[in-house]
């Protein structure tokens, strides 16, 4: 009964939250404008903003080796394609749409990699490490193992993460839920 | 269950939560410096490029579709003059020829122009016209006959020692051959 009225109250909104923080959503703009006329510097402060976001995308989907360069490459692919970019406020969007893509061609072209099996995931230890953790919410479906990632990994807000994946509050924060009851249930912790 | 915590960091805190964001926060990005190598162009100069090619590109279209035009030009309107030359410019295309007898000896000499194709052409295609010839050119009318009297006398004997020295050629011609003869009087018309 708690557990549906929570529910509730995040379909309906009736739980008072702040609002999504956008103010840096006009420096991002100035940014990309100043990327696309040439100043390449200013893509440095791009980077610096939005690398956590990337990284957490990516930490969800591939194996944790990978992410440093993919991040990397990631980047470096947005640079050359940010001609492309019409709206520069979608810029966070935009790029996290790309890690996807990124993460999917990963997987595509290494054969090399490890499927995460369920009896891997049973294997429950009471002292969890971070990758162990980490494997279980790879588990769960893409839009809480994301959601989640960005949220515990990361350091995100759900406002914040709703701010930069372009999904709305209410998707967040109904991921958020739904993914954190199903990791409790893999932990153990009902 | 209050998910404030989850959703935002607000209200009373989650253990579970807690433990989480510190298992988890040690996997959290960390800073490293974008190496952006300098052969990565921006959009500026392809950019100018592409506008260029396209500029290029509608100047040759532009060049060739002139070309063209002016070389269909040059092709039909000679077609176009001949098929409209009208009878007073064959007039005075055809003075020279029919002066030319005017200048010798009194001798008649009959000279025809050749017609150009784009006339044969026209004729060819007009469906009305007929294949009845017509004399349209007043000059080349047959003219009154200018022979005295005696002289028609002259001509009409001459005419009827021809039409006799026929039948009789064609009598014999007949008996050589072994064929029967002819009705004289059918042809009696043509004996006078």
């Amino acid at each position: 009964m708690l557990e549906a009225e929570a529910t509730a109250d995040m379909l309906l909104m009736t739980q008072p939250f702040s609002a999504p923080k956008i103010e840096d959503q006009p420096v991002e703009v100035a940014l990309v404008k100043a990327v696309i006329n040439g100043e390449r510097d200013r893509f440095a402060r791009l980077y610096e903003m939005y690398a956590p976001l990337v990284h957490g995308i990516l930490l969800a989907r591939v194996p944790r080796d990978e992410v440093d360069d993919l991040v990397q490459d990631i980047f470096l692919h947005a640079l050359k394609k940010l001609h492309t970019l019409r709206d520069p406020k979608a810029f966070a969007p935009w790029i996290a749409m790309m890690a996807r893509n990124r993460a999917m061609d990963f997987y595509r072209t290494s054969r090399q990699t490890v499927e995460v099996t369920e009896q891997m995931a049973i294997a429950r230890s009471p002292n969890r490490t971070a990758k162990e953790i980490l494997d279980l919410i790879r588990q769960l479906p893409d839009a809480y193992r994301e959601t989640l990632v960005l949220r515990f990994v990361e350091g995100m807000t759900g406002p914040e993460i709703a701010s930069r994946t372009g999904l709305t509050p209410a998707s967040v924060r109904v991921n958020l839920h739904r993914g954190m009851k199903l990791l409790r249930e893999k932990i153990g912790i009902v | 269950m209050n998910d404030n915590y989850l959703w935002d960091r607000s209200g009373e805190p989650d253990p579970t939560v807690q433990e989480l964001e510190e298992i988890l926060g040690t996997l959290r990005y960390q800073p490293r410096a974008l190496e952006i190598p300098n052969d990565i162009g921006l959009r500026g100069n392809r950019t100018f490029l592409a506008k260029l090619a396209i500029a290029a590109a509608i100047g040759l279209f532009a060049i060739a579709f002139g070309l063209w035009v002016n070389f269909n030009r040059h092709q039909t309107v000679p077609a176009v003059e001949s098929r409209h030359d009208s009878p007073a410019e064959q007039k005075k295309n055809d003075t020279p020829a029919q002066s030319a007898p005017n200048t010798g000896n009194g001798a008649q000499l009959a000279v025809v122009k050749k017609p150009t194709p784009a006339n044969v052409q026209k004729r060819r295609r007009d469906p009305g016209r007929t294949l009845v010839a017509q004399n349209k050119n007043p000059d080349s009318a047959p003219r009154p006959s200018t022979l005295t009297p005696q002289e028609l006398a002259e001509k009409e004997q001459v005419l009827l020692a021809l039409r006799l020295v026929s039948a009789k050629l064609n009598l014999a011609q007949r008996k050589t051959q072994g064929l029967p003869q002819s009705n004289l009087i059918r042809n009696q018309h043509k004996i006078g």
